[in-house]
């Protein structure tokens, strides 16, 4: 495939905003349109476009894909830790132990935003290593 | 001529059925609605209603979702793994 000095440089200029952008949709889940999940795949989308622009090497030695399938799984054995929590704290299951009614300055709602950051993580984990996967195969 | 007035015939009669169907108001005004309305900022502490939601009333589902994430990205490393 043949590409142009304009997709080169662009690319190269907006995926550390789409990074950014993706931070902020992760931490204003609670506020504002957006979410872990949102977030966590337009996080996934700078790296494919990383990796249209640079090949699928280069966003592969930026985010190496054994470290996105451990940061996935541990992610992922994070959110249930959260959720035991709530068992052990005798609220059940997935329960939001942390919130009284009184809003923290910056993170507002603890347990909602560590929800959302795990979730972005692991989302974004597990986007970014479908598409590394298969774009290594071209 | 005859084909080109039947397609466009065809995307008329769609356009106006989903204009029918999906436009105004919408019409579902349920007890459950209603409550997440009320309650939902106070109860989780998010403002997001769709967040207090997926996160306060349904984190299960969110857990849920998560899992089939992992499962599809399984499901795609083990295909890709062994085709090569």
């Amino acid at each position: 495939m043949r590409k142009t000095d304009i997709l080169d440089v662009v690319s190269r200029k907006l995926a550390p905003f789409m990074f950014l952008f993706g931070l902020y949709l992760v931490s204003h889940g609670d506020l504002s349109p957006g979410g872990g999940f949102q977030g966590g795949v337009v996080i996934a989308s700078g790296v494919i476009l990383l990796a249209m622009a640079k090949g699928s090497a280069a966003a592969a030695a930026l985010l190496p894909v054994r470290k996105l399938a451990v940061t996935e799984a541990v992610a992922f054995g994070l959110i249930l830790a959260v959720g035991l929590a709530g068992v052990l704290m005798g609220a059940g299951f997935l329960a939001d132990v942390l919130y009284d009614g009184t809003l923290l300055p910056i993170v507002r709602t603890p347990f909602v935003f560590i929800l959302n950051l795990l979730i972005g993580l692991k989302v974004g984990a597990g986007a970014s290593l479908i598409c590394l996967h298969l774009f290594a195969q071209e | 001529m005859g084909a080109r007035a039947v397609e466009i015939a065809a995307v008329l009669a769609v356009a106006i059925f989903l204009v029918l169907a999906l436009g105004g108001e919408h019409p579902t005004e349920t007890p459950v609605r209603a409550y997440v309305v009320e309650h939902g900022e106070e109860q989780t502490g998010a403002a997001n209603l769709v967040t207090s939601v997926y996160l306060g009333y349904r984190a299960f589902d969110t857990l849920g979702e998560t899992i089939v994430l992992l499962l599809a990205v399984s499901g795609v490393v083990l295909f890709v793994e062994h085709r090569q």
